[in-house]
This record gives structure tokens, sequence and C-alpha cells, in this order.
């Protein structure tokens, strides 16, 4: 029983990796908690609905695809909105990412409407490996989401972009100083949580209906996967999530499942008590 | 402020400025009407009290800071509209005073970012980086060490090897021996004389007056913002009392 | 034609008393709450359970005033250390613990059935047919003693005090000022002007369930404090007008646009009100009225960042 629950939450946790370990890039870069993550997360899941739906494009293509647009609409909306405010305040980066959220939802919202949504998905019984019980959609994530997170990994650890990344994200005009061009990165790392958010909302999508108020049944974990990495430390946003993604599940044993972010909140709020740089706040060097 | 003597023009000048004026966001200016006149292969030091507008002068040629007014000339070529990044493709390198390496990428990386970035022609070559680290063997032994575990000097050493990397013409140095124990002082300044006897034309701010002053071909006295002097380091030593220069 | 227009500025009267705490809370403090549609509900849920438990709209209101400045402090508290991006992300999550608190709790709260019957304010004392009237009435007058009394806040040692907090804590601390508990204080007192707002809502209504606190409400909150100037009370007033005319503007887009229906309006006007907010932060963030201060004084800045920097001179740097 247990173990199962740990499955689930393992999975569910690999799906908020996704947009934990986007909403951590943006941190890093640009220094803000990025608000529309939740919104953006929406709109890639439509976005691939739409494709699904009415091109009938099989899911994995229509996911693909989205993804690659929606990077496009990120950076799209970075040009349009943050760019403007590079200057500023974290706080009016916020509230800007908020303005885009209401944008956002509400686009899906005025095209689909309120009502539920699904994929046209093949059906397909669930396995059953040593003991547990695995269902298609969760095989699924779990494929997609290893390949993306090892994808960001190498980029991060092993390419010039993932170095200028690291370094923009460490000391910007440092940077510059260096010869790096900033808008440049800023342009890729939004094109990275693009696809990783629209990937991340179809998995999310496949799990349960897509209506325009799905980012908001994510939004909270999601940021208490971040805090928990350390905001601005990818590699944590991953172990946040999994951990998140877990604790979320065993709490179903005791508490109403919809309370689900009651749990991720009282994470964050203990984490910020107790330790505000995450659990792996020792490994990254602040000044 | 008008130029040295003639025997300065006779030589190819590096780096010049025109009177050049800068502040900080709305404020208003912290330098006005600075113009110098670098000549190639010298280490220009630049000496003022706290305040003085030192650092924004540097912070300008660097490209970090935009002129108010002014031409800033490198090698003949104007300089003033490009960013930080096309200056160190065009061959101006600069050590800030503070955090002044990625904390967070490892000494390695360090030094691979400060060349990845650059135009084809600027990159490093492997010789180049070989230079690099035979000049700073303290650097060159630590490649997989995170840079926010060095010390104060091992820091700087890294900073200096990093702006190196892209192989300058011109080097500028914001206070580099700013906290450093003095035997390290003594050995930046040491290696600021080895990378000057390679060719580079250096700028140097700093607050360690004598140390600056004795390793310097010209010294810039800049007050409140403007050039009270432009001397040799013997005409300052001797003729000028520093002391008023910087009160007056 | 008179009953809709008393029952817009109804709204835009509520609008205003949350604005008028958000400027407490954001404007003045620089803590920003993204919980506000949350705290809004906290607030109109305790004022009715306690008005339908009949302990009057009295008793309710100020209950509801205590209780969201308590989860105000609360939350202000936990967040004290960190910069303000925490703060908000904790309102954000907030907001949404009390939206499924109030969902799923529905021994309490009838969940998403929602609480009919609450009673109203001086019900009774007037004609049925002209309530609304003096409801909005009392509604005014709550407005303008909240804005008297935080114009007086502002200029008292309490307002200096969070004033000085907000430019730069650490110059503050040098001046002896608690700034812990200045910040608590300052957005409990904010949360209060929620709970208030949310009684009257609730009055108002005399049905409230969950549906009606969506993030609507702190997109015209925010929209109405924005265009204002942030801050800026009087600004605020104008702003909650501006409010009203986008209402009443896009009304029309449904007559234009038949083949509209009222969620595709719906979402019209959320989609306006986003872009209106970015608009606002991009173009003039200090509002219509030009009084809100983007940055602080010069002064204040250069002596906040030398003692910075010789807190960063005089110690190691380490890692964490």
């Amino acid at each position: 029983m247990t173990a199962q629950v740990v499955l689930n939450g393992f999975v569910t946790g690999m799906v908020v990796a996704m947009p934990a370990v986007a909403l951590t890039l943006i941190y890093g870069i640009l220094k803000f908690p990025n608000f529309a993550i939740g919104a953006m997360l929406t709109a890639g899941a439509y976005l691939a609905l739409a494709l699904n739906v009415y091109l009938s494009l099989p899911v994995l293509y229509a996911a693909a695809i989205g993804a690659l647009l929606f990077a496009g609409i990120a950076v799209g909306i970075d040009q349009a909105v943050f760019r403007q405010l590079r200057e500023r305040s974290a706080i009016t980066l916020l509230v800007a990412s908020m303005g885009v959220s209401f944008v956002l939802e509400n686009i899906a919202r005025f095209i689909f409407g309120n009502g539920a949504r699904s994929f046209e998905l093949p059906l397909a019984r669930p396995k059953v490996v040593l003991g547990l019980r695995i269902n298609s959609e969760q095989m699924v994530t779990a494929a997609a989401v290893i390949v993306a997170m090892t994808a960001v990994y190498v980029v991060l650890r092993h390419t010039p972009l993932g170095r200028a990344m690291r370094a923009v994200s460490d000391n910007p005009s440092l940077a510059a100083a260096r010869g790096i061009d900033r808008e440049r990165i800023v342009r890729w790392t939004w094109v990275i949580a693009g696809i990783l958010t629209a990937v991340a909302g179809v998995l999310a999508g496949m799990d349960r209906a897509i209506d325009p108020l799905l980012g908001w049944n994510y939004i909270v974990t999601v940021f208490a996967a971040s805090i928990l990495g350390g905001l601005g430390n990818p590699v944590g946003a991953v172990v946040g999530a999994l951990t998140v993604g877990i604790v979320e599940e065993s709490s179903t044993l005791v508490l109403p499942p919809n309370y689900r972010q009651v749990v991720s909140f009282c994470v964050i709020a203990l984490l910020l008590l107790l330790r505000p740089y995450g659990l792996a706040g020792a490994q990254r060097i602040k000044r | 402020m008008s130029a040295q003597p003639s025997m300065l023009e006779a030589h190819e000048i590096a780096l010049s400025t025109e009177a050049v004026a800068a502040g900080y966001g709305g404020g208003d200016d912290i330098i006005g009407n600075v113009s110098v006149s670098l000549e190639k292969g010298s280490i220009f030091t630049i000496i003022g009290p706290n305040g003085s507008g030192k650092s924004t002068l540097i912070k300008v040629l660097a490209g970090l800071l935009p002129a108010r007014a002014g031409e800033i000339l490198l090698g003949g070529n104007s300089i003033a509209r490009l960013s930080a990044p096309e200056r160190v493709a065009a061959g101006l390198s600069y050590v800030p005073q503070e955090f002044n390496v990625f904390a967070n990428l490892t000494v390695g990386e360090n030094l691979r970012v400060s060349t990845e970035f650059l135009e084809r022609k600027r990159r490093a070559s492997a010789d180049q980086r070989e230079r690099v680290l035979a000049m700073f063997p303290e650097v060159a032994g630590r490649l997989k060490l995170r840079a926010g575990y060095l010390s104060g000097g091992q820091r700087q050493m890294l900073a200096f090897a990093c702006a190196m990397m892209a192989a300058p013409i011109v080097l500028l140095l914001d206070e580099p021996s700013a906290g450093l124990s003095p035997k390290f002082v003594a050995e930046i300044f040491e290696k600021v004389k080895g990378v000057n006897a390679t060719g580079v034309t250096v700028v140097l701010i700093e607050q360690n007056v004598m140390e600056a002053v004795r390793i310097a071909d010209i010294v810039l006295v800049l007050v409140n913002g403007a050039t009270r002097l432009l001397a040799t380091p013997e005409d300052i030593l001797t003729k000028h009392n520093l002391h008023k220069l910087y009160l007056g | 034609m008179i009953d809709y227009l008393i029952t817009i500025l109804t709204l835009v009267g509520i609008v205003a008393i949350l604005g008028l705490a958000l400027n407490l809370q954001w404007g003045l403090c620089g803590m920003v709450n993204f919980g506000m549609a949350g705290f809004f509900a906290l607030g109109a849920y305790t004022a009715a359970l306690i008005a339908l438990a009949g302990a009057g709209t009295l008793a309710a209101t100020l209950a509801a005033a205590l209780v969201c400045a308590m989860a105000c402090g609360f939350v202000a508290m936990i967040s004290l250390r960190l910069s303000e991006e925490y703060l908000a992300i904790l309102t954000l999550g907030f907001g949404e613990v009390i939206r499924l608190f109030v969902l799923n709790e529905d021994w309490l709260t009838q969940g998403s059935l929602g609480l009919p019957g609450i009673p109203r304010p001086f019900w009774g004392w007037v004609s049925e047919k002209t309530y609304e009237v003096w409801f909005l009435g009392l509604l005014i007058t709550v407005v303008l003693v909240l804005f008297i009394a935080l114009e007086v806040l502002l200029r008292s040692p309490f307002g200096r005090a969070i004033r000085a907090v907000r430019e730069d804590d650490i110059v503050a601390t040098t001046l002896g000022k608690n700034v812990v508990m200045l910040r608590v204080k300052a957005f409990a007192l904010g949360g209060a002007i929620i709970g208030v707002a949310g009684a009257f809502h609730a009055y108002y209504l005399t049905y409230i369930d969950p549906s009606q606190f969506s993030a609507v409400i702190t997109a015209y909150v925010f929209m109405a404090v924005i265009a204002g100037g942030r801050g800026s009370n009087r600004g605020l007033l104008l702003g909650a007008a501006t409010i009203m005319v986008f209402i009443e503007g896009t009304r029309f887009l449904k007559d234009l646009f038949n083949v509209m229906d009222a969620t595709q309006l719906a979402a019209i006007r959320l989609i306006l009100i986003g872009l209106g907010l970015i608009l606002f932060l991009i173009y003039r963030p200090q509002g219509f009225l030009a009084e809100y201060r983007l940055k602080s004084s010069v002064a204040v800045q250069k002596s906040a960042s030398f003692l910075r920097r010789a807190r960063l001179r005089t110690s190691e740097p380490k890692p964490h």
C-alpha cells in the first residue's frame, strides 16, 4: 500500500519537476518568481490539445510540436513584457507575471470555455510490476521526464550555453564583462522553460482533465518544489519535486485528496521558517 | 587637464577619452570632463579619495555604465556605443573589484566561460590558455574547485587570469589589491607588471597609493570627478602634496 | 438603471476598501499580497458565519477583521527574514489554502453550496426598497473613514517608521526600530481592512459561495491600486473609478459581438485587465497621479549601500 503511494507520488513529482526546473531557471537568470508558471502549464496543455483534437495529431506529436510552439510563445512573452521591465524590482516582475497569467488563462478560457476536455488517447490497461500498478500515462510521464531532465542536465553542465546560463545566473554584470550577451541567454532560458512547462502541461492533462484552472492545481506544489531545492538550483528543483510529490501523495492517506496543495503550502511555510535557502542551500554559494 | 609633454604624442595611443561625463540613475554627474590618453604598453594608475569617481570612470571604460557625454577611443576607434561584451571583443578586458569571479562555477569553468563567447579571433587558443595558466599557477592547480571556495587572494588571481584569457589590448583593473593581505598585494602588483611586460596596456585604479604609483608610468589624480593632476610617479612623489590635492 | 449604477458603485466601494488594504500592505510596507482573494473569502465567511449564528453584524464585522488580521499576521511572521518575493509566494499559497478549506469543509462552510440568508446591517431600519441605497451610503462612509484613518496613520510615527523600514531595513535597524514587529503589525492591519471588505461583501449579496472569490478580485484590486499609483490612496479612489468605467465599457462588448457568451465576456475582461496591469507597469508605474516615488531618495540609497559594503568588507565571504 505504501509502496503504491510512494510510486504514485514519485510519478506526480516527476510531472512537477519540469515546471519546477523551469521556474528555478527563470528565477536564476531573471531574479523573480514567475507566477505565470501555472498558466503556462495550462496554455501548453491547451496548445497540445488543439493540435491533438483539431488537427488529429497523435498526442506524442501534438505534445512535441506544441512544446516547440510554446517555446516561441514564451520567448514572445518575454520580449513583449518582461524585457521592458528588466531593470525593475522583482515585485514589479512578479505582478507583471500575474498579469501574464490572467491573459494566458483567459485566452484559453475564451477559446475553449470552462468545460473540462481531454486528449484523444488510445486506451491501455495498467501493467502490474512487482505488485505495483503502473498505468501507461505514468510510464510515458516517467520516460518523458527522464529524457527531459537528462537533457537539461547535460546542457547546463557540459555545454557553453549551460555555462553561460549559470554564469549569468551567478553574476550578470560580470558575465557581460566576460563577453556573454545576456539577452541571448535570457531567450534560451525561456525556450527551455517553455518546452519543459508545455510538456508538463500535457502530462498533467493526461492525468486529469484539461480546464482553464489546470495550472492552479499545481502552482503551490511547483513553488514548494523549487523552494525546497533552493530557488535557482535546477538539480535541487528535481529533488524537491520528487520529495514534495511523495509527501503530497502520502498525505492522501490521512487527508482528503483536495488538500494536496495545503500540504505543499505547509512544506513551504516550514522551510521558510527553518531553512530559507532550501535543503540544498549549503551547496549554493550566495553572497 | 591637458595631456602630458610631447614625448607621449610620439607613441601610439591605446585608449583615450575626451570630456567623458557619467553618473548613476537619475543623479548628478559623478565624473565630468575627463580626458586622458594612454600610451600603448603603459601602466596608467588612477588614484583619488573615496567617492572621487574612480570606480565610475572604470565602469564607463568597461561599458558597464553609459557615458553621458564625451568620447572613448580604443586604438583610434570609438567604443562609447559598444556594450560590455562588444568591448571585450574589441580588446578591452575588465576585472571588477568585488564579485569578480563566478562563485558557483569551478575555476576551470570560469576560465572557459571567459573565452567561449568571444569571436573566433579573440577566443583563447590552447597556447593562450597555457600561457595564462603558466602566469597564474595558483589558479592552474585548482581547476576543479568551485571559485567561491577560493580565498580572497586566489579569487583575485582567478579574476585576473579570466580577463587575460581574452588576450586583451587594454586591461582595466578596479582596485586589484583591495582586501588582500600584504603578501598578496605584492604578488598582485608583480603580476600586473608581468602582464604589462607582455605588451598589455594597463589601467589601474587603487586606494593603495604607494604600490600603485610605484609601478605606474603615468598617474592621474581624480578628485570629485575631475582630473586634478596628471604626472609621472617621480613628480607625484617628490613635487606634489597629495594630501592637499585630495582635500582641495 | 439606477439600480444598476448602485450595484456597480457598491462593487467599486468594496474594491476600494481592498485597495486601501493593498496600498497599506504593498504601497506603504512593500509587502505584496497575492492572496487577496483568499483573505477576502476568509473575511466574508467569518462574517457570514458569525452573523448567521445570531451575533449581529457589528460583531460579525469585528470578527472578520480580527480573523483576517491574525491570518495576515501569521503569514507575515513566517516570511520575516526573507525578501519580498517569499511573502508574495506565501500569500499566494495561503490564498489557495483558504479556498480549498472553504470548498472542502462543508460541515462549516457548506462547501460549494454556499451560505444563504446572511443578515444585513441596519436591516429593518429602512424600507426594503431603499435599503440598497442606504447600504451604499454606509459603504462609502466606511471607505471615507478608512481613507482618513490611513492618511493619519501615514503621517504618524508608525507610518514614518514603516517607510524607513521599506527604504532599507538594515538602516532602519540601526535607527533602533523593531523591524520585525512593525512589518507584522502593518500587514495585519491591512488584513483587518480586508476582513471588513469581506464582511460587507457578504452582507451585500446575502449569499456567498466559493465561486465568488476567484482571482478576478485580486486582478481588480491590483488594477485599481496600480492605476491610481501604488501607495497613493487618493489615486486609489481614481483607480477604483477606472474599474467602474472598465466594467461598464466592456458590458457593451457582449451586445456588440452577439456570439459571445457570458464566459467569454468574463474572459475578455480578464484579458484586458491583465494587459492593463502589464501596460501600467511598463509605461506608467506611478499610476495616473504621479505621487508615488519608484525609488527611495538617493541619500538613503547611498547610506544603505555604504553600510552594505562596509559589512561585506569586514567579513570573509563564506559558503552558506
